[in-house]
Parts: structure tokens; C-alpha cells; sequence
């Protein structure tokens, strides 16, 4: 197998393991939650975080277990890993000199980009996928029924959103040589963007509006996806990818 | 780059020199399709460049000039990776050419010496069976005995009927390995000949220097006279370029020329064509 096939293996199996004993440690203290909710909700400050609070008391599990594994686990270190993955694609290779011997094969660059995509893309959404798939055996442990087909939709809405990050990060390291940079620039906008969730006037310009509980607990009540917001997040993600073919066909090593 | 038309033959080795920054590198990156001519055509045998340059490759390979690589991975890892998209006998022909050369494939190459790295990627380029090998700087960082080694393994190559284009800025290390050489300099080729008349045209350069303050520039005209094809001048100093005439008729020439001040120094027969470039394009740095 490749040699960035490894790579990039090995560090989806980090991200994987890290989304799981956060998830284990989540489903674990339910019950002390679920016996405690009244208290929290007393603490929670400000009104988004209420209103995550009355999501969670209306929802019980599901809207618990969407919580901390969709909207905080995903949305925060699933952005951070599609952005780490995207930016060291292209721009990684150009900092450390590599893209040379890289582009000097005779492989078409759009063929060694769309591998790079794709391997990049998987390792960001198949550990979502995996993760969430134990969730029913680890609430099934405290006493909790979840069930498996409404997680995968969930872990569906929730890959379309890592996917147009990715995508967009992937294009910006197709155009540049500091991956540092272009990581550092990134997570400052999603961290900014996950921020201003919190905020009540501010919250609506939040990309993580499409996968807070909300939006996850309305995929678990139907059974249904979004198939708007999908082709919307997904778009994103293939427009950029389209993107970073064009600028790579010129790109000098 | 600016616009230059040029042919290389079959069975023969050229040389690309130029100092830095000469536009050596650029030149073979278009060539293998890794920079885009805003302008202009080349084809590598018989595949035209277009687009990425994808088929060229194929029919070539191609040595960078850069020395990074995937520290990780093993010397025979990295002649994988740089091979794939080649038949498996590649492989195999480059294992043996690195063999060869002493290294250590099981080793990791962040242990390997920057001399090392760059055998490891000659090996890879000489691996696949392709009429054409282009190669930037094949033996730089190399010590002496490892770069006549280098060398003969090129001359082997084009007299089993490859095209090697080689770059260099070391002139005196490929005037003997190239048939040919092309010397760039800022973007432009300003000389395409074969070494032996290179050499020659180095045989028939007189240099002559005049006392201090002397200003050769001026004396120019009246050394055409005396039968030089071209003068260079610089300070105190002229180079002559001989065309026809025997060095030692045109020094005596010069010697009894009345209007033409006693020399205080002479040289002819003994440059290099290092001497030559300096002297006659006014290059510094090969």
C-alpha cells in the first residue's frame, strides 16, 4: 500500500480511538446526568446553552448521545482532523520538498490528487461512521436502547459537514506551501465559527447550525436525511475538491 | 526561459550547464511536464507535451534536483514508490543499479547521506526501460570516485542508445561524459556545440594582458586586424578567438605590431572550456 495510505491510516486510527473513549466516557455518565439534569440546566448561563438543556431533558439519550458524540465530538476534533488531513495533502508536500519527487512520477496529477482526496476524505468520515456504530452496545451497557439506523443517519449529516471542511481546507493546501499556516488559519475560522454558536444574536451565522441536536435529534424523529442541507454540504465539499484540481494541473513543485 | 529551438540525438549525453540561476532546472521541469511554457512545444520520443506532461513521463524518467524525501521509508520502499506507474522489471533493475552503487536498501533513508539520497534517485531513474533520461545535477554532492562512477554509468546508457540530458554547473566534471553540451544562461542558450569543437574553439582562445590601465576595449578593432575572429575585453585583458590563423603568427603580430602596447602576459593552447565561457560569453560560475 502507499506510503501516505499508511500515514493517513494510522492517524484515522488515532482520531478514531480518540472519538471513542470520549463517546465511552459521554455514555458512561449518563445516568449521573440524567439524575443531575435539573441542575445543570439551573447552571447553564447562556441562552443557547438552555436551549441545548431543554434538548436534552426533551430528548433524553438520543439527543444526549447525538450531543456528545455529533455536535461536541465531530464538530470539534472531526473539523480539526478534516483540516490536519487536507493541509499537510499538497502543502505538506511542498514544505518538506517532497512535491517534486511526488509530481515527477508518471501518474496524471489529477489521478494523484484524487487519491490523495479520497484517502484524506475517508479517514475524516469512516471513523464517524465507526464510532457511532458502537453506540447502541455502549447505551445497551447502561441500560439505555439506541438504535443503529438512526445513528448512521446522523453520522451521514454529520460526514457532509466534515466533507465540505475537508474540501475546503484540501483546496487551500493545493494552493499553498505552509500547512502550519494554513491549519492555524482554519481552525481559528471553524473554532471562531463553533464560538459564536454560544451566542444568541451571533448564532445563526454558525456553520455548526446544520449539525447541532436540534438538527440531529429531527433526523432520529423522522428517519429521515435533509437531502437540502446534504447536497448543500457535499456541494461544497466536491466544489472545492473540483477547485483543487484546477489549481493543481499549474501547480510548480 | 526565452525561446530556443534544440534536438537531442539518440546515444549521446547532454550536458545543460549554466551557473545558477541560468534556467537549467526550469528547462527540464518543462521538459518532463512539472512547469508550464506559457509558450512553445517539445515532444519526448515522439509524445508531444500536453498538459501535465503525463506521457512524456512515460517515456522518460526523470531525476530531480531536489534532495527531499520520505525519511520513513526504506531505500527499497523508496524505489517502489518513486516506480510506480512503471512495469515491475523497473524494480527489479533499479534494486540492482542501487545494489551497485552500495546502498543500503533495508536502511531508512533519513540515515542516508545527501551523496546517498542522490544515488537512490539515479538508481530510480535509471531503473525503467525508457529511450530518454533526463537528469538534474545527477552528481551533485557526490564524492569524485562516486561521480566517474555516475558518469559511466550514463555513457553506458546512451551507447546502449538513450538519450541522456544531463544539467550541471560543474563544467570540468561532464566536458569528458558529454557528447554535447548546451550552456544556458539567464533563461537564454547562448551555445549548443559538441565538446570536441568546444575544445577546439578553447585551443584557438589567446589571452593577452596588457600593462595596467591599458584599455584593451579600444585595441580590439586592431587585434580583428590581425586576424582574430572574435575579441572579448575586459580591463587590461583580451581574449582572442582565432579563426584560421596559427597562435603563435598571430602573437608575433601582435609582437611587431607597432600601435599595439608589449603584452605582459600571453596565454594560448593550455584553457579549459571553463576559460572559454568566462572569456568569450562572459559567464562566471560553471
Amino acid at each position: 500500500m502507499n506510503r501516505s495510505v499508511w500515514q493517513t491510516a494510522l492517524y484515522a486510527l488515532g482520531y478514531t480511538l480518540i472519538l471513542e473513549v470520549l463517546l465511552i466516557a459521554a455514555i458512561e455518565f449518563f445516568p449521573n446526568f440524567e439524575e443531575h439534569i435539573e441542575i445543570f440546566s439551573q447552571m447553564a448561563g447562556v441562552a443557547a446553552l438552555k436551549t441545548i438543556m431543554i434538548q436534552l431533558e426533551e430528548g433524553g439519550v438520543v439527543a444526549y448521545v447525538t450531543g456528545q458524540q455529533f455536535f461536541k465530538g465531530c464538530n470539534t476534533l472531526g473539523t480539526a482532523a478534516a483540516i490536519l488531513f487536507a493541509v499537510g495533502a499538497v502543502a505538506g508536500e511542498a514544505h518538506r520538498g517532497t512535491l517534486e519527487i511526488w509530481l515527477a512520477r508518471p501518474l496524471s496529477r489529477n489521478r494523484i490528487l484524487t487519491e490523495r482526496f479520497v484517502v484524506g476524505a475517508l479517514a475524516v468520515v469512516v471513523p464517524v461512521f465507526l464510532t457511532s456504530a458502537t453506540i447502541p452496545y455502549l447505551c445497551d451497557r447502561i441500560g439505555e436502547e439506541v438504535f443503529l439506523k438512526p445513528m448512521m443517519l446522523c453520522s451521514i449529516h454529520q460526514s457532509a459537514m466534515l466533507f465540505a471542511i475537508y474540501g475546503v481546507a484540501f483546496f487551500f493546501s493545493t494552493l499553498g506551501s505552509h500547512p502550519t499556516r494554513i491549519a492555524l488559519i482554519l481552525l481559528f475560522i471553524t473554532t471562531f465559527e463553533f464560538a459564536i454558536y454560544m451566542i444568541e444574536q451571533a448564532t445563526y451565522y454558525s456553520i455548526f447550525r446544520w449539525t447541532d441536536i436540534e438538527d440531529f435529534m429531527r433526523i432520529c424523529d423522522s428517519g429521515e436525511l435533509n437531502p437540502k442541507q446534504l447536497a448543500v454540504m457535499f456541494g461544497i465539499g466536491l466544489v472545492f475538491f473540483a477547485g483543487s484540481l484546477v489549481a493543481f494541473q499549474r501547480r510548480v513543485p | 526561459m526565452l525561446p530556443f529551438d534544440v534536438e537531442l540525438r539518440a546515444g549521446e549525453v547532454t550536458g545543460l550547464l549554466g551557473p545558477n540561476g541560468s534556467g537549467k532546472s526550469t528547462f527540464l521541469r518543462m521538459l518532463t511536464g512539472l512547469v508550464r511554457p506559457d509558450r512553445g512545444a517539445a515532444s519526448v520520443d515522439g509524445a508531444r507535451l500536453r498538459g501535465d506532461g503525463t506521457a512524456v513521463r512515460r517515456r522518460c524518467t526523470y531525476m530531480p534536483g531536489e534532495t527531499a524525501m520520505y525519511g520513513e521509508l526504506s531505500g527499497a520502499a523508496h524505489l517502489a514508490w518513486f516506480l510506480r506507474g512503471r512495469a515491475r522489471a523497473a524494480r527489479r533493475r533499479a534494486t540492482e543499479i542501487a545494489d551497485d552503487l552500495g546502498l543500503p536498501l533495508r536502511k531508512r533513508v533519513r540515515a542516508y547521506s545527501h551523496g546517498m539520497k542522490r544515488q537512490l534517485q539515479l538508481a530510480a531513474a535509471l531503473g525503467p526501460d525508457v529511450a530518454v533520461r533526463i537528469l538534474d545535477e545527477p552528481t551533485e554532492g557526490l564524492d569524485p570516485t562516486k561521480r566517474a562512477e555516475v558518469l559511466a554509468l550514463l555513457a553506458e546508457e546512451a551507447t546502449a542508445g538513450a538519450t541522456v540530458l544531463l544539467s550541471s554547473h560543474h563544467l570540468a566534471e561532464v566536458d569528458r561524459a558529454c557528447a554535447r553540451l548546451l550552456f544556458l544562461s539567464e533563461g537564454k542558450l547562448i551555445a549548443d556545440e559538441n565538446t570536441s569543437a568546444l575544445s577546439d574553439r578553447a585551443r584557438r582562445l589567446v589571452r593577452i594582458t596588457w600593462p595596467d590601465g591599458t584599455d584593451a576595449a579600444a585595441l580590439a578593432p586592431r587585434l580583428e586586424a590581425l586576424g582574430a575572429a572574435e575579441v572579448h575585453s575586459r580591463g587590461a585583458h583580451a581574449s582572442a578567438l582565432l579563426e584560421g590563423v596559427e597562435p603563435r603568427v598571430f602573437l608575433a603580430a601582435v609582437a611587431q605590431a607597432g600601435d599595439v602596447p608589449t603584452p605582459t602576459a600571453l596565454a594560448y593552447g593550455e584553457h579549459s572550456l571553463r576559460d572559454l565561457y568566462r572569456d568569450l560569453y562572459g559567464v562566471e560560475g560553471v
